[in-house]
């Protein structure tokens, strides 16, 4: 998912890509496994939306687009 | 994230290490240390950050601002025991934000576009956009005003923020940008200095807790009162931005109690802050409010300083310039991470620049723009600042109706999912916001094309 390449640590004894194990040791033992880059680089499945939650977050959606042209259009006539 | 979690000893091949994890894993490695050795308060300092940031980032030029007019129109009572509750529903809204950045790992904008699809994401990521440049517009007038105090003009204010957004930019590393942006936004403190030298009757503020006297007005005063209070303490940014800010400080869902204190004391100061504000405009009613055309000018502070004497003055000036230094950081900030998030590029405060370009610029240029309209001579900057809290109102509802849903999706957030408690809680939040924002923009438009008197 991610366009941007990750910068791979550049630390002594990493040749070719492959980082130094015993930094990798030493630094990653804090993290958990998910919070890598590589690993949230990861898209998330879908989640399966039912006909009746989509129309409803469009209707929302709608709602809030047009109260909100309301705003502007009350912001901008209040300006002359 | 719950059902993606393995520990070290169940993983696999591990994944490349890059500058970002390398950065992330020395802080985590500090709260590992904390707690092994079981201090509080040491866990506590290293853990707290996204929620203050996010409850004082929004105690910001314009909010604070609102609440002294507030005060100054119709002084302390019913908006001494409202702002508490304006910020109890921030924590509820907040609190979800933390707890999935803390699950998931990831931010509001990327979770919204993956889990439920890229026309949504980008909706998303659209209203923050709009919401954002307007509110930043604000917090440079904010400035501004407070610079205006000390006979300095627009380029000052310009200038200012624009060389903090840079200056908190170098290092590479979120926990040098939280440290920075954190010990600004105590001065956020100065509203209360400000307020205890107007030298309230203490008597009339605890008299005020009964939410009485109810603000007169006519009815489209009353809801542009609500609207512009709530866009105050609850918007969409502070949504993008603690849930960005949880997972880039490497929360986990062990964390997630210290993230609730987090969170729990930023509203607790930052409501505190906003009653002295409040108090502090309230020095004015007596003199009906005169001279707190608080964006002409340096309108606010010279009035108070007429009334209260010149270190009320000085005091509510600088927390003018405060209020909205700190805005413009975590405002810009949210922008960035909303912007990267979207199209999957790198976005932590853990890379250089060079490394996560994409991110970097959105949080410049957002600011930038937004410095440049208060340079146009003649920008209806008044309005823009007054307008800016209502829109954020109205768009608010469709950002909180998707973060319930991702704090109830059992397939990311596992047993951290909502509890129905802070479902009922949460829905009763954005109902009222809902009805709040809409009733003032129908109400203004119809009354605008006088299709209502």
């Amino acid at each position: 998912m991610s366009t941007d390449a990750p910068a791979y640590k550049d630390v002594d004894g990493a040749r070719d890509g492959q980082p130094d194990e015993h930094f990798e040791d030493e630094t990653i033992m804090h993290l958990e496994r998910d919070q890598f880059v590589a690993e949230t680089s990861r898209p998330v499945a879908r989640a399966p939306l039912n006909p009746r939650s989509t129309a409803a977050l469009w209707a929302l959606r709608l709602f809030a687009v047009v109260v909100s042209l309301m705003v502007v259009y009350t912001f901008i006539r209040q300006l002359h | 994230m719950a059902l993606s979690g393995v520990s070290r000893s169940t993983a696999g091949a591990l994944p490349p290490l890059t500058e970002e994890d390398s950065a992330r894993s020395l802080d985590r490695a500090r709260v590992h240390d904390a707690r092994q050795r079981g201090g509080r308060w040491p866990l506590m300092w290293l853990l707290v950050g996204p929620g203050i940031l996010a409850m004082l980032g929004e105690n910001d030029g314009p909010s604070m601002i609102a609440y002294a007019s507030d005060g100054a129109q119709y002084g302390l009572g019913f908006f001494v025991p409202f702002i508490p509750v304006l910020f109890a529903m921030a924590y509820v809204c907040q609190e979800m934000c933390m707890r999935i950045g803390a699950v998931t790992h990831r931010g509001y904008g990327e979770l919204v576009l993956q889990r439920f699809g890229p026309v949504w994401g980008w909706f998303a990521a659209a209203d923050l956009t709009l919401t954002n440049l307007i509110t930043l517009v604000a917090e440079f007038v904010s400035i501004r005003v407070g610079l205006a105090y000390f006979h300095l003009g627009s380029g000052v204010a310009v200038a200012l923020g624009l060389v903090l957004v840079v200056f908190t930019f170098s290092g590479g590393r979120y926990w040098r940008w939280e440290r920075i942006v954190l010990g600004l936004a105590l001065f956020n403190g100065l509203f209360l200095l400000a307020a205890v030298l107007a030298k309230p009757h203490v008597g009339a503020i605890v008299g005020a807790l009964d939410f009485s006297p109810f603000p007169g007005g006519s009815f489209n005063t009353l809801l542009l009162l609500l609207a512009s209070t709530i866009g105050a303490t609850v918007t969409p940014w502070m949504i993008f931005f603690q849930q960005g800010a949880s997972a880039d400080k490497g929360m986990t869902p062990r964390d997630i109690t210290h993230g609730r204190y987090d969170t729990a004391v930023g509203a607790v100061l930052a409501a505190i802050f906003g009653i002295g504000a409040l108090v502090a405009g309230a020095a004015l009613l007596t003199h009906n409010g005169a001279g707190i055309q608080g964006f002409a000018g340096a309108g606010f502070p010279n009035a108070l300083r007429h009334v209260a004497g010149s270190a009320a003055g000085t005091v509510f000036a600088l927390g003018l310039i405060e209020a909205g230094a700190v805005a413009i950081l975590t405002i810009s900030a949210s922008t960035a991470y909303a912007a990267a998030e979207c199209v999957g590029a790198a976005h932590s405060f853990n890379t250089f620049p060079r490394e996560a370009a994409l991110f970097y610029a959105a949080n410049f240029g957002i600011a930038l723009v937004a410095a440049v309209v208060i340079l146009i001579p003649g920008a209806p900057l008044l309005s823009i600042a007054l307008n800016a809290n209502v829109l954020a109102t109205v768009l608010l509802p469709v950002s909180l109706v998707f973060m319930v849903m991702l704090a109830n999706d059992k397939g990311l957030m596992g047993r951290w999912a909502n509890r129905r408690s802070t479902n009922a809680i949460g829905i009763a939040v954005i109902a009222f916001v809902g009805l709040c924002g809409a009733a003032y923009g129908i109400d203004s438009f119809l009354q605008t094309t006088h299709l209502i008197g």
